[in-house]
């Protein structure tokens, strides 16, 4: 056979050709089996920040345990800080816990300052707040992702960093009158 | 009457060729609806086109099982990949591609059932298709018996008609090497006919 007939020929074998079983059974089960989760952009994203937001806790977690932060801060005898806390599930970064630790630790001196009506009104809004951030806490731990929850309680610790932030810049009020 | 007869002739290639654009449209209208994930209008797409994707599978495996299994990991790939089917080319053309890949990805996946798929070929009867009878059948089996890279060239050019710039796009290898490999399946099948008593 030459090449000519030879190539003929193999144009006339048949290209459509039925398979002997019905395949479609198979391909039906492997094509229905539950979707596996694609690995997206923005599955990767999301990956992304969650691992950011642990290893910031991580971090934060580290530092405020390297400072013996984990207890208390005692402003003065009558005033004790809990440590800030956010649920048990996240915790505040070390920008805002440096602030108020560093607010908290200047209190009590701050407080000598003031009047005993000021430093009586500061303790009642102070325990407010306080009452309020336990309160929200124990709620978030129950609760995690409540998204309204965990607003309020950021609120109510800007609150007190607020307040503790307004003792501060009263007496130094009454140093700048002192001087002069 | 022979006026009658063109005018019904007429009518009658018409009517073939509305039925043709149907056809078509239908398929793009599953095509659409398989890639919204409706399995229902990808089994329609199965029916129409798994003749040509197991007939490829068949033509390039020589195997039967080893075909069967080519062509349902083609569908499954082909449900997979059908987000990205644009109609750049024709649904067809992009279905045998995927059932070339197909073929070459399981060829590659071991040496070891590479042999195994030579084994099975040597030893059990090779492609039986109903459809080849007589001269054609011989020409069929001689095809099977085919070192694996020439009879792949020839299948996809001699047999389905592509170019060798296609063929050699599909195996991955060069259009020179593909025409190397049809000239040596050409020597290989003409030796194969004459010893079975062809004759040119």
């Amino acid at each position: 056979m030459n090449d000519d007939k030879l190539m003929k020929a193999a144009g006339q074998l048949s290209t459509e050709i039925s398979p002997e079983r019905d395949l479609w059974p198979d391909i039906a089960a492997e094509i229905e089996k539950p979707a596996r989760r694609r690995w997206t952009p923005m599955l990767a994203q999301a990956a992304a920040v969650v691992l950011l937001i642990g290893a910031s806790s991580t971090v934060t977690y580290m530092v405020t345990s390297k400072d013996g932060g984990s207890g208390p801060v005692i402003a003065s005898p009558d005033m004790v800080f809990e440590q800030a806390s956010f649920g048990n599930r996240y915790s505040l970064g070390p920008g805002f816990q440096d602030a108020r630790n560093s607010l908290v630790a200047e209190l009590d001196f701050e407080l000598q300052r003031l009047s005993p009506e000021s430093q009586e009104d500061i303790a009642i809004n102070l325990k407010l707040i306080h009452d309020a951030i336990f309160d929200m806490n124990n709620a978030l731990e129950e609760d995690p992702e409540n998204l309204l929850l965990q607003e309020r309680l950021l609120r109510t610790y800007r609150e007190e960093l607020a307040l503790l932030r307004k003792v501060s810049g009263l007496t130094r009020n009454i140093m700048m009158r002192n001087d002069i | 009457m022979a006026a009658l007869l063109t005018a019904v002739r007429s009518d009658y290639s018409q009517v073939m060729a509305i039925s043709s654009t149907d056809v078509i449209a239908d398929e793009s209208t599953l095509i659409q609806q398989a890639q919204r994930s409706n399995a229902q209008a990808f089994e329609a797409l199965y029916r129409l086109h798994i003749d040509k994707v197991y007939g490829i599978c068949l033509r390039m495996t020589g195997n039967v099982s080893e075909a069967e299994d080519c062509a349902q990991e083609a569908f499954i790939q082909a449900w997979n990949k059908l987000e990205k089917f644009r109609g750049d080319s024709a649904f067809s053309t992009w279905l045998h591609r995927i059932a070339v890949n197909s073929v070459l990805g399981r060829m590659r996946k071991s040496k070891r059932e590479q042999d195994r798929i030579m084994a099975v070929t040597e030893s059990a009867p090779v492609t039986v298709t109903t459809a080849d009878t007589g001269d054609m059948r011989d020409l069929s089996e001689a095809v099977d018996r085919l070192p694996q890279g020439a009879r792949h060239v020839f299948v996809l050019h001699a047999v389905y008609g592509y170019s060798h710039d296609e063929t050699g796009d599909m195996l991955g290898i060069a259009a020179g090497t593909s025409k190397a490999q049809l000239h040596r399946a050409k020597r290989l099948l003409a030796q194969q006919l004459k010893q079975q008593g062809f004759e040119a």
